[in-house]
């Protein structure tokens, strides 16, 4: 090689190196949040540098991240972001939000691989039911010192989530005095989305109306189920997804639930639960019901499914429909009224330099007025318990009956709660694999009763 | 510089020089750095074996302990050829310099923080890409200033005074100057520069035994230099080999053995992953009993007949087998014999043949996550287009006097007796197209003269394709079904996206299980690293022999063919 090229080959690596060298993650954040030149970008990084052993204020960086469901949601936070990056509400700490993958592009495994590099955001997003695992292996940081000193309230958020975020992991008791894991994000909870048009072609009796006179059982539902049934074609009365939250309701609702009221041993096989799978199984059946395991999203979209259950994360798409629609709560059980209280939590990464920016950053995503921004883009119900929340919320209309939602997070809702000392993610993919053999037809119940705790139980507290 | 002669292939060659010559100031500091890496790689050898260094526990203290002394002994080994002017300590010497130029060059980068760094990098060239265009221009002016006659060379130096200048620019523009200073200031933390001076001292020592002059004075022949040549040619391939490749492999097989989440520290518990993967337990169920009452603890039904029951300690291990066994019997001939059948038709000279080629290659180069979502939309049993097909179909049958069917409507998705064959229709269907090309390279590789002699002897179209083409398409045949088989074996993605998230990947009552998303569910979302490093180890069991009998076969054919 000629010494010129070799030597424009040295320059060139050592640019490479030299432009990296300079390029901590502090470059992204003045990129994205100003747009900022490389040049500029590198020098600020410089001087971050060495400015740590001076008496120059050391610049903060945090990053952090969520799993919108879309790029408009990506755009809320990313515009949160950059609305708070530098206040005083960080605490000065300079912003940047990354959006993380859906839950189909692996959020999770990420996530994980980033933790286990030491290469983790310093704040992030999780779903309710992870916590445990988060906190029993010390990944994530118990912020109680840090909430007591800002002042942080628990009550003002609700109480189910917040007992699942005091959580002492070693034994999974609560220790709301000890423990505090982060706060939830949002909270969410199933409703009934309805097709009015085809319950009045049916000439059904208005789910809603039901509702308001108290008389929305699970009588009433099959009423209006066979109503629709009668238009026949293509129509399906009811639909639902397969994965553990509507099936869990029909067990919680039947009066039974997955655990024990100590949430120490499997309670599938109890009264109440079977009776649940029961009254669903019969339903589907008896063909009051779009085929378990089909996807009833795109067909509800399509007209041809009077009632869907779904949580509120499904607002966004259902508003692009063209029939009239609105949502009622779920219908009561013979165990009362049920539904599940969803959450996720934004929780602090244990080995962030920054823990009281950090927790600012947490307070500041979950004030009022951020989870008001959130929420109007129809997916999110504020995590807050503050009448202004609510009153905000039923104001994001489409659906007119917003309160449907509200009536699930107050009517005897069962947390999404992780299992501290068992093991979630098996039982509930177990669970939710035998009891969906059950409502298609492919398990016997009453088989269903006599083993499924011998199959499963070892994945509870109690190992049984 | 002593000239180098050319030598024959099988003789060592001449010596470069006489070795007996008095040895020069280089000399004794470069076996002394020799000596140093032995001494600090045995001490670190023993230190990692008795677990004060890095704390490593079970087979990975092994391992890093054993590779740290096979190192030192080398080295050391390569101090006494030294001293003794012998090849073998010259080529210790060039091969031990290198690795610690290299190992301590990366950790000197690492701690300095530029490979976290290069994530940034990105960013930084695309503010300043645009002056590749300048680069670009001063580039074409000079290359082409031949064009402009009389002013040809002021041309030239004009265009590569706007490349250089371009450049500079350039790598000002991407943070040159401040990166520099940067470079140096983190140079100073004590963890960077003890592994830079490391690695320089490692470069230096191998670039002074690199050199002619060392070959001479070790007596180093001609082919021994050749070779030693080679290998350092071949080094960056087979370092990235081993970092990338191997290194990862190795290390899921020590995870194999331990009980690990991925954050938290390792366990080791020796075979247990896979005792709990193979665990099976053979026994019969008495009247009145319970099967539950006769298995062991953990262990769950899997098959039964009559009275005789196998239960399996990991039951959904098993039932991702069967699974992904009846899918590769199913879709592995769905996937080879239509790409054979396209091939012999696109093997024709027909007008508009090329567009199909195109057309039948399009889904193996679109993206599976893309082909699946439009796959559950039209495998939807309500509203989807392929049931709507069906439906169609069947009212053009049942036009036919006399003919009244019920048309089927298959519920793709949600029944578990179904649901597998869909995702076999994905697979089958995305993995036609690259098969049909690798049949048509094949058939484009039989020669003309074998038809030509066919066609004189009478031999119809179907005979020529039956008794010429397929029997000369043999190894390709093989190469396809081995490679399509592997896919099908590894199959994750089509399912993981059919049943996601209205249910699990594993599909209605695990019907589409299978090993892999066993394995992501297992390592990501139960956070079992340990047992899903042992799930895909097996796999690779499996696949690894599967593969070994096709090329046994292959070889087979090979000989056959030979005779």
């Amino acid at each position: 090689m000629r010494k010129p090229w070799r030597f424009m080959a040295l320059l060139l690596a050592l640019a490479l190196v030299a432009a990296a060298c300079g390029g901590d993650d502090s470059s992204d954040t003045t990129a994205d949040a100003g747009g900022g030149d490389a040049t500029t970008t590198t020098t600020a990084a410089v001087t971050t540098t060495t400015s740590g052993g001076g008496d120059e204020p050391m610049a903060v960086e945090l990053r952090w991240r969520t799993r919108p469901d879309n790029d408009q949601e990506a755009g809320v936070y990313r515009s949160v972001s950059e609305t708070l990056s530098g206040t005083d509400a960080v605490l000065g700490a300079t912003l940047n939000y990354e959006a993380g993958g859906t839950e189909t592009e692996g959020y999770q495994q990420a996530l994980l691989t980033q933790l286990g590099a030491g290469e983790a955001p310093d704040v992030f997003w999780i779903p309710g039911a992870e916590i445990a695992n988060f906190a029993k292996r010390g990944v994530i940081l118990n912020a109680r010192d840090l909430a007591d000193a800002a002042g942080h309230n628990d009550a003002d958020f609700y109480p189910g989530p917040m007992a699942e975020m005091t959580t002492n992991p070693d034994t999974g008791a609560v220790d709301a005095g000890s423990y505090l894991w982060g706060l939830p994000r949002d909270v969410s909870a199933f409703a009934l989305y309805l097709n009015n048009d085809l319950i009045l072609e049916a000439g059904a009796e208005d789910p809603r109306e039901l509702a308001a006179a108290g008389e929305w059982d699970w009588d009433a539902f099959r009423r209006v189920s066979e109503d629709l049934a009668a238009l026949g074609g293509e129509v399906s009365p009811y639909g639902q997804s397969t994965w553990w939250g509507p099936v869990g309701y029909w067990m919680n609702s039947g009066g039974g639930g997955f655990y024990t009221d100590d949430r120490q041993s499997c309670n599938l096989d109890s009264d109440g639960s079977i009776a649940g799978l029961q009254f669903a199984a019969d339903f589907y059946a008896d063909g009051l019901a779009l085929t378990f395991g089909e996807d009833p999203e795109p067909v509800f979209k399509a007209g041809n499914v009077g009632m869907f259950q779904n949580g509120r994360w499904a607002t966004p798409g259902i508003r692009e429909v063209t029939f009239d629609w609105d949502v009622v709560k779920l219908p009561d059980g013979p165990g009362g009224p049920s539904n599940w209280l969803f959450w996720g939590a934004y929780v602090i990464n244990a080995d962030t330099q920054y823990p009281a920016e950090a927790w600012a950053l947490v307070q500041s995503l979950t004030a009022a007025s951020v989870q008001g921004q959130v929420a109007e883009l129809g997916a999110n119900i504020p995590s807050r318990v503050s009448q202004a929340a609510l009153d905000a919320f039923l104001t994001f209309s489409p659906p007119a009956n917003n309160q449907a939602f509200l009536d699930g997070l107050s009517e005897n809702p069962t947390t999404e709660a992780p299992d501290w000392i068992g093991d979630w993610p098996s039982y509930s993919s177990g669970l939710t694999t035998e009891a969906g053999a059950v409502i298609s037809g492919a398990r016997d119940i009453a088989d269903f009763q006599a083993n499924i705790c011998a199959e499963l139980g070892e994945f509870t507290a109690s190992g049984s | 510089m002593t000239e180098r002669s050319i030598t024959t292939e099988h003789e060592p060659g001449p010596v470069l020089q006489d070795s007996q010559s008095d040895a020069p100031r280089w000399f004794l500091p470069v076996v002394a750095l020799l000596a140093l890496t032995a001494v600090g790689a045995l001490v670190a050898g023993v230190l990692v074996f008795t677990g004060t260094l890095w704390g490593l526990n079970g087979l990975a203290r092994l391992l890093v302990g054993a590779f740290l002394i096979a190192i030192g002994g080398g080295a050391a080994l390569g101090v006494r050829d030294s001293l003794a002017r012998a090849h073998r300590g010259r080529a210790i010497g060039v091969l031990v310099n290198y690795l610690v130029a290299i190992v301590f060059g990366f950790v000197a980068l690492q701690n300095m923080g530029v490979f976290i760094g290069l994530d940034a990098l990105g960013d930084r060239f695309f503010n300043a890409v645009w002056l590749l265009l300048v680069i670009a221009l001063g580039w074409i002016l000079a290359s082409q200033s031949e064009r402009f006659g009389t002013r040809a060379a002021t041309v030239n130096r004009v265009g590569r005074w706007i490349a250089a200048i371009g450049g500079l620019v350039l790598l000002v523009g991407v943070g040159l100057i401040p990166g520099v200073i940067e470079f140096f200031v983190r140079l100073i933390a004590l963890d960077v520069f003890i592994p830079f001076a490391i690695a320089v001292a490692g470069g230096a020592g191998f670039w002074m035994l690199r050199r002619d002059e060392a070959a001479a004075l070790f007596g180093t022949t001609q082919d021994q230099a050749e070779a030693l040549d080679g290998f350092l040619f071949a080094s960056p391939n087979v370092l990235g080999f081993l970092a990338f490749f191997a290194g990862p492999l190795i290390f899921s097989f020590y995870v194999s053995f331990t009980s690990w989440d991925g954050l938290t520290d390792i366990q080791w518990i020796g075979l247990d992953n896979y005792a709990r993967i193979f665990g099976l337990q053979f026994t019969s169920v008495g009247d009145g009993q319970a099967v539950t009452d006769v298995l062991k603890q953990n262990y769950q039904e899997l098959i039964r007949w009559g009275d005789f029951v196998i239960a399996a300690r990991d039951r959904l291990f098993w039932v991702g087998l069967r699974n992904i066994i009846v899918f590769s019997v199913t879709a592995v001939p769905l996937a080879v014999f239509p790409g054979l059948v396209l091939a012999a038709f696109l093997n024709q000279k027909l007008p508009g043949v090329k567009f199909f080629r195109a057309v039948y290659f399009i889904p193996a180069v679109a993206g599976v996550v893309g082909i699946s979502l439009i796959w559950k939309q039209m495998f939807n049993a309500t509203v989807g287009f392929v049931n709507f097909g069906i439906v169609k179909l069947f009212d053009l049958i049942n036009l036919v006097p006399g003919v009244d069917v019920v048309e089927p409507v298959p519920e793709w998705l949600s029944n578990s007796r179904v649901a597998l064959f869909s995702v076999v229709i994905v697979f089958a269907w995305q993995a036609v197209g690259f098969n049909t090309v690798l049949f048509l390279a094949g058939m484009q590789g039989i020669s003309a003269s074998l038809y030509e002699a066919a066609s004189i002897d009478g031999a119809g179209a179907w005979s020529k394709f039956w008794n010429i083409t397929v029997p000369m398409l043999r190894p390709t045949t093989l190469f396809v079904v081995a490679t399509t088989t592997i896919l099908a074996l590894q199959l994750f993605n089509e399912p993981f996206i059919l049943f996601s998230p209205q249910q699990q990947p594993s599909g209605p009552n695990n019907a589409t299980l299978t090993p892999v998303i066993q394995l992501y569910q297992e390592g990501f979302q139960r956070f079992n690293q340990g047992f899903a490093s042992a799930l895909a180890w097996v796999l690779f069991g499996i696949i690894f022999s599967i593969t070994i009998l096709y090329f046994r076969r292959q070889r087979e054919d090979d000989g056959t063919l030979g005779t």
